[in-house]
């Protein structure tokens, strides 16, 4: 289990970042907490020439600023930072709580969010969390752009990433005081990437309705995917069973998910349907929102 | 004089002759009202510091002069020759010591001749194809990848049902059927039984190839010198590497030393020594250096061995009442690609119930996968599922609860050969299991919030007898410190720890005091491998007739010194004292009188007594909780009420039935090896996608040892653990579940897919 053989540096600077990425371009991979690329070293699935470790940027890169409106996270904050946050706990416990249960606490001191994000594997659960919450990413080339994650994920190990660019921060905008949340992962043992995630925001309007909804799904298409159908038909109502039943219907209508250890296809698809409505039963008691009840002929 | 006897011995289910030396004075077995300083209670393990502080010597951590380490090249195919194979540019890179292939090696025969050590056909992803050694592992690696090889790729076949077809790939070219045919055996008439039944059940039954996933993968190091060879093995057997390995290279015993201090784990797949460890030693040989070769994870789990997948079609014949009147199985064995021996799926049908009429009938099947070895309980973990999942549909139509019928079928004496057991306490284990897990109140089922909650529960029947031949020494030193010499191993169970207790015990010292030698051939005391649930009662025996030889010795020597006759003398808290107190010296000092004169107590394990079976049993209880909407299935809690005679150590024995219901509950729920049969590959040879439990899904584990007085098994009336528990676990997961759900469950693991698909088609 030994890597190919491969040059190591360990930059103090961002700018000795991108210098040495403008040099290598694709033959240089970034180090942040390794639990991918290691792995993928180590097996000799990949084989990079030169590994820049991004060990010496944490004091730059690690960090959950507060702010008025939105919370910035560095790129190198840990799974295990953002999971012990009082600023997120209070603010965005969405985020917390999806720490939670990534890996266990070894990968959660070890493993980084924007190392989640930028490695954009399909059962990732940053990047469905950061969806849910509308985040931007903050990227550093030649020059600097923050752009909405739904515009940086492109698929399967794929972003908007240029090799010659790094993520550096991740913009979370607060969801609403009195904001009802929820994170669904269903995982067939625990540690285990999962079989289906969603993560659930809803705003109540304060007479008891849905003000706004997102609901944003994962690991079961090429990238995670925002259920707007679904959002759509909740938005102004204060919904019923039934309704419930219909969103998390239309809300697994878009997933296309493929046949693997983890599932068939139909499983897959039967149980995304069980995790938004639970996602979004939750959600709307965390929000206040009581269920209409319905009469049943 | 010595007297020498021919006995049978067995190891998990393969019988053997042995000679054996016979006892000069017979030692009683400790009677019931003894009274124990060490035996029976919770002692803290002898080596656990050295374990947890890493100073114990792991074969990995066996570190040489000049010593070179191996790495494989390992066939991507399930089927394929080997058209050309071009290692220039390997053996010409910089620290490569040394390329073998098939071309190059002497052909060793190897899985009993169905193949050499290496060969041009590979018959599964992952065979050996070629070996590089190099000065370090990098370099190995890369001269590994640096080979070219040109294979032309063979039809092959990963499904044992098709294999068995005339017309399926042949995997050799003899097909496809170990040994041409089935193995059949059968007591009463089957035809008349099922006539006499009231009720006739059938289903077919589905278990999945699993891992063992030892902590420590396997690994040796091999060191070829002028006076012979020493090899490092991680190993459960020591005595049988030593005997392979002076087989295979043609050198006397005397000049193969093999050695395992510490191991972790093997689960049986590690009684013989493997390709790894012949070319390890051949490497050794033509380069005159160490050479280190272990297996990463992925190697491991493709190449090191797997319990097999099962097939078991079972009609069974009811009374109403719910006694057995007939019962078959047919059983389809995956034994992979290569195997000298079929587990016995039939087992448990043979052995566990007092059935009249009986027929089983066993398959093994060559198939382009992993070879299969022995995983703790072969086929009877697999058996018991089927077994116990019709036991349990018997009980539902009957309308007779489950642990009633079972009680309906006890076999008071051995249903395969009609003698009497050594001991036999199921019955106290199903009754005394069933009121500590509170089975009256657990086998309702329970609704709530979409989630549902049941019971089930299984029986267990394994050998675990142990038996000779073991020798042991023990050695009183001069600082009164006593040394127990012996070839056995430790495959994680506490070998060390149980022996120093039962030494501890008969010589009346401080266990602090006893040092327990292991895992060293060259201290000629043969000992069986540590495997079949046999290392206390095959060891533990042997020790102990020691541990009185050395006393009867001491004790004579003492009465020279004390001047009072050796009947009146006793040893007590480390000192000899007479009877009454009077006249008294403490151990040490009397030792050192002797200089160097060391008392060396010498014992062997007797035979195992004719017209006995000796035989473990337990009881296993679970519960479960269902989430119908998911099919994730949680298991709450679990009691294993075990008869394994007499518990030595209870800390070590708990510790046993921990991680047998883990790992049944793995094989379960969660364990699969999984092969794509279109490509034939193994889908998920690593610790990722292959999913063993975590103590998230560990459930509560309540231990239960009912111990019954055994005088007749061995001197220490203690029977086998290291297998029962894991044997009846997933039965009895897949009962609880079968009625949380109200449909049988028919096939392991049970994923939450499974369980949607079953309550759909019942929908329909």
């Amino acid at each position: 289990m030994y890597p190919r053989k491969f040059s190591y540096v360990a930059p103090n600077r961002v700018e000795e970042v991108l210098t040495l990425l403008r040099k290598y371009r694709d033959e240089a991979k970034l180090l942040a907490g390794g639990h991918s690329l290691l792995p993928m070293m180590k097996l000799r699935i990949i084989g990079p020439r030169l590994v820049i470790d991004l060990k010496n940027l944490r004091d730059r890169l690690a960090y959950i600023r507060d702010g008025a409106r939105v919370v910035r996270i560095g790129a190198l904050t840990t799974h295990a930072d953002i999971e012990l946050s009082r600023t997120l706990m209070r603010d965005i416990p969405l985020l917390p709580e999806t720490a939670r249960w990534i890996g266990d606490m070894q990968v959660r001191n070890m493993g980084t969010v924007g190392g989640s994000l930028a490695h954009s594997d399909p059962a990732g659960d940053w990047p469905v969390a950061m969806l849910a919450l509308d985040a931007s990413v903050t990227i550093q080339g030649a020059r600097k752009r923050t752009i909405p994650l739904s515009r940086f994920l492109k698929g399967p190990f794929t972003t908007a990433l240029k090799p010659t660019e790094i993520l550096t921060e991740i913009v979370v905008p607060k969801p609403p005081k009195g904001h009802g949340w929820s994170w669904k992962k269903f995982e067939r043992r625990a540690g285990d990437f999962a079989t289906v995630n969603v993560a659930a925001i809803v705003v109540p309007d304060g007479r008891g309705r849905v003000k706004n909804v997102s609901i944003a799904i994962g690991s079961v298409n090429p990238t995670p995917y925002r259920a707007v159908n679904a959002e759509r038909i909740l938005r102004g109502k204060r919904p019923d069973a039934g309704l419930l039943d219909k969103a998390a219907e239309m809300a697994a209508e878009k997933a296309q998910p493929s046949s693997d250890l983890r599932g068939s296809a139909e499983y897959k698809k039967w149980l995304t349907r069980v995790m938004v409505r639970r996602a979004l039963e939750e959600a709307l008691s965390r929000a206040g929102i009581t269920l209409e009840m319905t009469q049943h002929a | 004089m010595v007297r020498v006897r021919k006995t049978r011995a067995e190891i998990e289910g393969r019988w053997r002759e042995e000679f054996v030396v016979e006892e000069e004075e017979k030692i009683s077995p400790w009677p019931a009202e003894a009274s124990f300083r060490y035996i029976g209670g919770r002692v803290k393990t002898v080596d656990g510091v050295a374990k947890v502080t890493g100073s114990a010597t792991y074969t990995v951590d066996v570190s040489l002069k000049g010593m070179l380490v191996g790495k494989f090249l390992r066939c991507p195919y399930p089927h394929a020759r080997i058209l050309r194979i071009d290692t220039s540019d390997a053996e010409r890179m910089k620290g490569v010591r040394g390329v073998f292939t098939f071309l190059n090696v002497p052909k060793i025969p190897w899985y009993g001749g169905l193949t050499n050590i290496l060969s041009d056909v590979l018959r599964f992803q992952g065979e050996e194809v070629a070996f590089v050694v190099a000065e370090d592992e990098g370099v190995a690696e890369d001269a590994v990848e640096a080979i070219t090889v040109e294979y032309e790729r063979l039809p092959f076949v990963v499904d044992p049902v098709e294999a068995m077809r005339e017309d399926a790939p042949k995997v050799h070219p003899d097909g496809n059927i170990f040994a041409g045919g089935p193995s059949k055996i059968s007591r009463g008439s089957i035809e008349q039984g099922f006539g006499e039944a009231d009720v006739v059940l059938e289903e077919t039954f589905r278990t999945s190839a699993v891992l063992h996933n030892s902590l420590e993968t396997h690994s040796a190091v091999a060191h070829w010198t002028s006076i012979g060879l020493t090899v490092w093995e991680s190993t459960q057997a020591i005595n049988n590497i030593r005997q392979r390995l002076s087989q295979i290279f043609s050198i006397p015993l005397s000049m193969v030393r093999v050695v395992c201090e510490y191991m972790g784990g093997g689960f049986g797949a590690k009684f013989d020594p493997g390709r790894h460890t012949i070319l390890a030693a051949l490497a050794s040989r033509m380069t005159g250096r160490p050479v280190k070769v272990y297996l990463s994870r992925t190697e491991e789990n493709l190449a090191a061995g797997c319990r097999a997948q099962s097939i078991q079609r079972v009609k069974a014949g009811f009374k109403r009442d719910g006694r057995i009147t007939a019962m078959r199985l047919e059983a389809i064995i995956n034994l992979g690609a290569y195997a000298e021996w079929v587990p016995l799926v039939g087992g448990p049908y043979r052995m566990l119930y007092q059935i009249p009429n009986l027929e089983t009938v066993e398959w093994g099947v060559f198939t382009n996968t992993t070879p299969h070895t022995a995983m703790r309980a072969p086929g009877f973990t697999e058996g018991t599922f089927g077994l116990e999942s019709i036991m349990d549909m018997a009980a539902e139509e009957l309308g007779i609860d489950p642990l009633e019928i079972r009680l309906r079928n006890y076999a008071e004496v051995e249903p395969e050969s009609g003698v009497r057991y050594t001991s036999k306490a199921l019955r106290d284990a199903y009754l005394i299991g069933a009121r500590e897990f509170g089975w009256e109140q657990a086998r309702s089922v329970r609704k709530e919030n979409g989630k549902v909650r049941a019971a089930g529960l299984a029986s267990v029947v394994w050998w675990g007898g142990g038996g000779p031949p073991a020798y042991a020494e023990v050695k009183l030193n001069m600082d009164g410190t006593i040394q127990v010499l012996t070839s056995t191993q430790d495959i994680g169970t506490g070998t060390r720890t149980v022996l120093a207790q039962i030494v501890a015990e008969e010589l009346s010292v401080p266990i602090e005091r006893v040092r327990v030698v292991i895992g060293d051939t060259s201290l000629e005391l043969f000992s069986p491998g540590s495997g079949g649930s046999g290392t206390l009662a095959s060891m533990g025996p042997a020790v102990r007739a020691a541990a009185i030889d050395a006393r009867n010795q001491l004790l004579d020597i003492a009465s020279q010194f004390l001047d009072a006759p050796p009947e009146i003398l006793e040893l007590r808290d480390g000192r000899i004292e007479t009877k009454e107190g009077e006249k008294s010296i403490r151990l040490e000092d009397l030792l050192r009188q002797l200089r160097d004169f060391a008392i060396v107590g010498r014992g062997a394990r007797g035979p195992n007594p004719d017209g006995y079976a000796v035989e473990t049993f337990a009881a296993q209880f679970a519960e479960v909780e269902v989430d119908v909407e998911t099919g994730a299935v949680r298991v709450l809690r679990v009691t294993s009420a075990h008869d394994s005679g007499r518990i030595i150590n209870k800390l070590t024995a708990e510790g046993q039935v921990i991680g047998g219901v883990v790992q049944g509950l793995g094989f379960a729920l969660l364990e699969q090896r999984a092969v794509d049969p279109a490509s034939g590959s193994i889908i998920n040879p690593n610790l990722f996608d292959y999913l063993l439990p975590t103590s998230f899904e560990a459930p509560e584990i309540m231990p239960v040892f009912v111990e019954p007085l055994d005088t007749r098994a061995n001197t220490l009336g203690a029977k086998g653990l290291g297998e029962p528990p894991i044997i009846g676990v997933a039965a009895a997961i897949a009962n609880a579940v079968s009625r949380a759900i109200d449909l049988r469950i028919t096939q392991l693991p049970i994923t939450p897919q499974t369980i949607l698909e079953a309550v759909k088609k019942a929908k329909k």
